[in-house]
C-alpha cells in the first residue's frame, strides 16, 4: 500500500524538524514509489533501476533542505527522480532504445530516395522529349539500345545519339549550376 | 549496499533543517564572494578617491539602482533555480524596467548636451576596461555561488548557471561602482550592461558542468 502524498509530506516535515524515526519511515515509504517511478521508464534495464533507487534516495536525504515546506511533496521528489534519470543517462553516454527505430530509417531513406527522383525529374523536364525518354528508358530502367528503340518506336542510333546529346546537356547545366 | 543498510546509514544522521536554507546558503556564497571582489577593488582599482562626492550625485544612485535591481531578480530566479522544482520563470522580463528606466535617462541626458558630446558620453574615460572588469569582478561572487549550489540541487542546469552568472555580474558591477567614475547613463547602460551580459553567458555555458550533482 503505497503512502499518500500528505503522509509522505507529514513524514518529510518530521524529517526537517530533526525527527530521524520520520525520517526513516519517509525513505522506507519512498521506495516502492521510486521503484514504480523508474519501472515505469526504463523497462529494460532492472540493475539501473536498483542504482537510480539508492541515488534518488540518497539526493533526497542530501538536499532535503531544498524542499519548500509550502509546496508539494511529490512534486519535488519526482523533479529530483526525473533529474537523477537524466543525469544517469548522460553519464553513462548511452542511448536509449528509440521505439520503431527500423520503421523511421526507413522513412529516412524514403524521404532520400524521393528527393533524389524529384532532382532527377527536374534535370530530365529540361531536356526535349525524346532526349529524355532515351536517357530515361537506357540508364534508369535498365533497357538495353534495342528495347528502348523498339519501346519508344525509334531507331537504334537515334537512341544512342539521343542518350550522348541528352547526357551532354546535362553535363553542362549541372556545371552550370555548381 | 542494499537498500535497507543504506536507509539505516541516511537516518543515522539527521540534523534540523531550517525553512530558509536554501536562501541562507545562498546568501552566504554571494556575501563570501562579494568580500573577495572588494579585496580585488581594494588591491587592483582602488575606490574612487571623489566617492564622497559621487553618493551626492544622482547618476551614483542610478548606477546602484540599475545594477542592484538587476541582481535581486538574478539572485531570485537563482534561489527558485536552486530547488529542483524550480516553477516558471516568465517574471523575469521585470528585468526590463531597469533597463528601460536607464534607456529613458539616456535619453533624457542627451536631449541635454549638444550631440558633439555624444560620443564622449557613450564612451566615457574608461569604456576599454569596463566590461572586462565588471566580468572579471563577477567571478570570486560567482564562485561563491558555485559553493552554495554544492549543497542545493538544481535541475535545470544551464539556466541555473546563467542566473548564477547574471547575479555575479549583477553585484560585482554594484561593488564596482565604489571604483567606477562614470557618470553617464548610456555609458553604464552599455558597458555594464556587456559585462553583466558576458557574465551571466559564461555561467550559462558552464553550468552544466559544475553544477552537477
Amino acid at each position: 500500500m503505497r503512502a499518500s502524498e500528505v503522509q509522505l509530506k507529514t513524514w518529510m516535515i518530521g524529517g526537517l524538524d530533526g525527527d530521524p524515526a520520520c525520517h526513516t519511515l519517509l525513505l522506507r515509504a519512498l521506495v516502492p514509489v521510486l521503484q514504480a517511478f523508474y519501472r515505469r521508464r526504463m523497462q529494460d534495464r532492472p540493475d539501473d533501476i536498483d542504482d537510480l533507487v539508492q541515488e534518488t534516495l540518497i539526493a533526497v536525504h542530501t538536499r532535503r533542505a531544498t524542499y519548500d515546506r509550502e509546496r508539494l511533496f511529490s512534486g519535488w521528489l519526482f523533479a529530483i527522480a526525473r533529474y537523477k534519470m537524466i543525469d544517469h543517462f548522460r553519464r553513462g553516454g548511452r542511448t536509449c532504445p528509440i521505439e520503431g527505430l527500423d520503421d523511421i530509417l526507413v522513412a529516412e531513406g524514403f524521404e532520400d530516395a524521393c528527393s533524389a527522383q524529384i532532382d532527377v525529374d527536374r534535370l530530365l523536364g529540361g531536356l526535349p522529349a525524346k532526349q529524355a525518354a532515351a536517357i530515361r528508358a537506357t540508364r534508369l530502367d535498365g533497357l538495353s539500345t534495342s528495347e528502348a528503340a523498339a519501346r519508344a518506336k525509334m531507331g537504334e542510333s537515334d537512341v544512342k545519339v539521343s542518350v550522348h546529346r541528352g547526357l551532354k546537356a546535362l553535363a553542362a547545366r549541372i556545371k552550370g549550376e555548381t | 549496499m542494499n537498500i535497507d543498510e543504506l536507509i539505516e546509514a541516511l537516518a543515522r544522521d539527521v540534523t534540523p533543517v531550517s525553512r530558509h536554507a536554501v536562501g541562507r546558503r545562498l546568501a552566504g556564497g554571494i556575501v563570501a564572494g562579494g568580500v573577495g571582489t572588494l579585496v580585488l577593488i581594494v588591491w587592483l582599482l582602488g575606490f574612487n578617491p571623489q566617492l564622497h562626492l559621487a553618493v551626492r550625485h544622482y547618476s551614483f544612485w542610478m548606477k546602484w539602482g540599475y545594477t542592484a535591481s538587476l541582481g535581486v531578480c538574478a539572485i531570485v530566479a537563482t534561489a527558485r533555480l536552486a530547488r529542483p522544482d524550480s516553477g516558471k520563470l516568465g517574471w523575469l522580463w521585470v528585468m526590463a524596467i531597469p533597463v528601460m528606466s536607464l534607456v529613458a535617462i539616456g535619453v533624457f541626458e542627451m536631449s541635454r548636451v549638444p550631440p558633439a558630446q555624444w560620443l564622449a558620453m557613450w564612451l566615457g574615460q574608461s569604456w576599454r576596461v569596463c566590461s572586462s572588469l565588471v566580468f572579471l569582478l563577477s567571478i570570486p561572487i560567482f564562485g561563491g555561488l558555485l559553493w552554495s549550489f554544492r549543497r542545493l540541487a538544481p535541475s535545470r542546469l544551464r539556466a541555473a548557471g546563467a542566473t548564477a552568472g547574471l547575479a555575479a555580474g549583477a553585484w560585482g558591477a554594484t561593488l564596482y561602482c565604489l571604483h567606477c567614475p562614470e557618470v553617464s547613463a548610456i555609458f553604464v547602460l552599455t558597458w555594464y550592461t556587456l559585462g553583466i551580459g558576458l557574465a551571466a553567458l559564461v555561467g550559462a555555458v558552464v553550468g552544466p558542468r559544475l553544477l552537477r550533482w
